[in-house]
């Protein structure tokens, strides 16, 4: 009963409207596919796993302005000041926080920087022996720092001598797999690696080696000077909320800036990611409503064009059903033809977005699944008017002239 | 095989009532071809229309072949219009995107024909209509005469065992009327019932009954067919005389 044939020779009879429908249903498949694309691309790097439990952290940055004070001696009772608020985990001292878009990066090296050797580039934290339990991150191979492994200096003039590095990090200097133990050339100054850590990220998702991570077991307590605080994760907000107090009664010549959940610090560092990913979901929803109201609106067209016409056929005995039928298939021979050139436009879309603007590759699993929504979407669209025209009275075929 | 007892119709617009039929009564048997005429707004294409099933009546009993025609679903009365009924219109209602075959082809479909079938029936329909030869042509490329013959050829198509034809020489000129009534009387005469509305007395002399609706109600002149007479007017004064 499906009469695809007749129904495709009458469209290929009158096909102006059908022609522009098939063009929009076309660009609509290939902007929405390309853009679903984006989007979830953006979306994984948005929830990528970071290792951080970013709920339960927050950092701020301590300004001390007492020119008298042994600024070492006094973070080392605020670090235990802090560590004795209920709720509160641990805490450590650190020259950058993770994910917040600052911090340090260099080369490590498995010669000293006198020689040529391979180089590679790491981002590295410095911090205590508090560090890997304050971030939440567990070792995998090895051992922590020891208390007397970590510098506590206002100067650089001695650098430690041990550190603790990502499985990535070490994978990519000693690609057997056998870095623990291993010595690594800060500089001149050599490290021995004494542990490997789970994965953590640096304070750039976006850069070249966001997974090479080392922590070097250095505190030079400075004048502006970043704390990192993990707590119970629903304690954290209460926290956060006294902490300046806490911080002033502990020592009342400093200033706390910057407070901030982990969390806030990557939503902040990564707006532009998420302002994308909300325009082309915003463009996605737009393009699909157009395209549906357009389908909506030439079935509605094509509906009183041709009501003598659904008259006569009912007159002759087309059933409500057939009726309706009738446009759903004309809908579909319309749809399938937009959508094989819609996938085209996609793909080629997709290649000068890869070329130009260095996207990742569109994935043809996205394409699919968007005809497979533009289509079903379009015959949503349909049914309404074309229930309509089911209803219109065979009457018609004698009383319209 | 048709029967109509009491029907009424009554369309209801915003304020006015027009009762456009009231106490038809009219028996049809198979094998027939009766012209019906009357003035115009008397009611003729009503009755044609509840006697195809187009339209619902207000009242009293309709039988079609022994089926109580008030009682059917709205599939079940497209169905029976695909399978016993033929349309002729006057404006032709021949599908302007589709071919003279295709156009023939629409009721075979909706019964569901298989497509050999299907093309036996369409030639030979074409054939009998002598339009054999453009079954590819589209409507608008055909005079309105042999618009009207590709119309009657779709409704014959389906074997139907009646004809409704609403003014089916209303839009042409008198020789093809004369045509399309010669064709008509040859489907009659192979054992279609038909029932034609038209306002050419000529013609309606031709069908063997004659029925006249006035004021939605009918005035049935077969009695006086065979009569020589006469004007219309006077049928009717001769049968109100009868009552
Ligand atoms: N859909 C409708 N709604 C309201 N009134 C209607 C409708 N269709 C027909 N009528 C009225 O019913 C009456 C009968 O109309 P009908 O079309 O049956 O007349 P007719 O005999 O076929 O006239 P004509 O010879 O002009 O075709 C008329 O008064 C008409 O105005
Ligand atoms: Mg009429």
């Amino acid at each position: 009963m499906l009469e695809i044939k007749p129904i495709f020779n009458s469209l290929l009879r009158s096909k102006a409207g059908a022609i522009m429908l098939l063009i929009q249903i076309a660009i609509t498949t290939a902007i929405v596919s390309n853009a679903a694309f984006i989007a979830k691309d953006r979306i994984d790097f948005l929830s990528q796993e970071t290792g951080y439990p970013e709920d339960e952290i927050f950092s701020f940055t301590t300004m001390t302005f007492d020119k008298e004070l042994d600024i070492v001696q006094k973070f080392e009772e605020t670090e235990t000041m802090l560590r004795n608020i209920p709720g509160v985990k641990n805490a450590s001292l650190f020259n950058a926080v993770p994910l917040s878009g600052s911090g340090s990066a260099g080369g490590l090296s498995l010669k000293p920087a006198t020689e040529e050797g391979p180089d590679v580039r790491a981002a590295y934290f410095l911090a205590d022996e508090n560090a890997l339990d304050t971030l939440g991150v567990n070792l995998l191979e090895g051992r922590n720092f020891r208390p007397d492994e970590v510098i506590m200096s206002a100067s650089r003039d001695v650098f430690p001598e041990v550190t603790i590095i990502t499985q990535a990090l070490g994978l990519e200097l000693f690609p057997t797999g056998d870095a623990l133990g291993k010595t690594v050339y800060f500089g001149v100054a050599p490290l021995k690696i004494i542990g490997i850590a789970e994965p953590m990220k640096s304070a750039w998702l976006k850069d070249s080696r966001p997974d090479n991570v080392s922590i070097i077991p250095f505190v030079g307590a400075s004048i502006f000077q970043k704390i990192i605080v993990r707590t119970e994760p629903e304690q954290r907000t209460a926290i956060m909320r006294q902490i300046e107090d806490l911080m002033i009664q502990d020592h009342n010549k400093r200033v706390i800036i910057g407070l901030q959940g982990m969390d806030e610090d990557k939503r902040d560092n990564n707006a532009s990611d998420i302002l994308m990913l909300r325009m082309l979901i915003t463009l996605i929803i737009v393009l699909v409503l157009i395209t549906g109201l357009g389908i909506f609106g030439l079935t509605v067209f094509n509906i009183n064009k041709r009501t003598k016409q659904i008259g006569t056929r009912r007159a002759l005995g087309a059933r409500k059903s057939a009726i309706v039928r009738y446009f759903l298939i004309e809908n579909a021979i319309i749809c399938v033809f937009g959508l094989v050139l819609g996938s085209i436009a996609a793909i080629f879309m997709g290649q000068l977005l890869l070329e130009n603007y260095s996207m990742p590759a569109l994935d043809t699993f996205y394409v699919l699944m968007t005809a497979l929504f533009v289509f079903i979407a379009s015959l949503l669209s349909v049914v309404m008017p074309a229930t309509k025209a089911a209803n219109i009275s065979p009457s018609i075929a004698t009383r319209s002239i | 095989m048709l029967s109509m007892k009491n029907i009424s119709k009554v369309y209801q617009t915003e304020k006015v009532q027009t009762h456009a039929l009231r106490d038809f009564n009219l028996e049809v048997k198979e094998g027939e071809f009766i012209a019906v005429t009357g003035p115009s707004g008397s009611g003729k294409t009503t009755f044609l229309n509840i006697a195809g099933m187009l339209e619902p009546f207000s009242g009293g009993e309709f039988m079609l072949d022994n089926v109580n025609v008030g009682s059917l679903s709205d599939n079940e009365r497209a169905d029976l219009r695909n399978q016993k009924i033929g349309f002729i219109f006057q404006g032709f209602n021949l599908i302007p995107d589709l071919s003279l075959y295709e156009n023939i082809e629409v009721p075979l479909r909706y019964r569901g024909i298989k497509a050999a079938e299907r093309k036996l029936r369409i030639e030979e329909c074409l054939e009998k209509v002598g339009l054999a030869s453009r079954a590819k042509h589209l409507p608008q490329q055909l005079s309105g005469g042999q618009q009207q013959r590709v119309a009657i050829a779709r409704a014959l198509a389906g074997k139907p065992r009646f004809l409704l034809a609403d003014e089916p020489t209303g839009n042409l000129d008198s020789l093809m009327a004369r045509q399309v009534m010669e064709l008509l009387e040859n489907i009659n005469s192979e054992g279609s019932t038909i029932i034609m509305v038209t306002h050419d007395q000529e013609l309606a002399r031709r069908a063997p009954r004659n029925i006249q609706v006035v004021d939605g109600q009918l005035a049935d002149f077969t009695l006086y067919q065979n009569k020589s007479s006469d004007s219309v007017a006077e049928r009717v004064q001769q049968s109100m005389a009868e009552v």
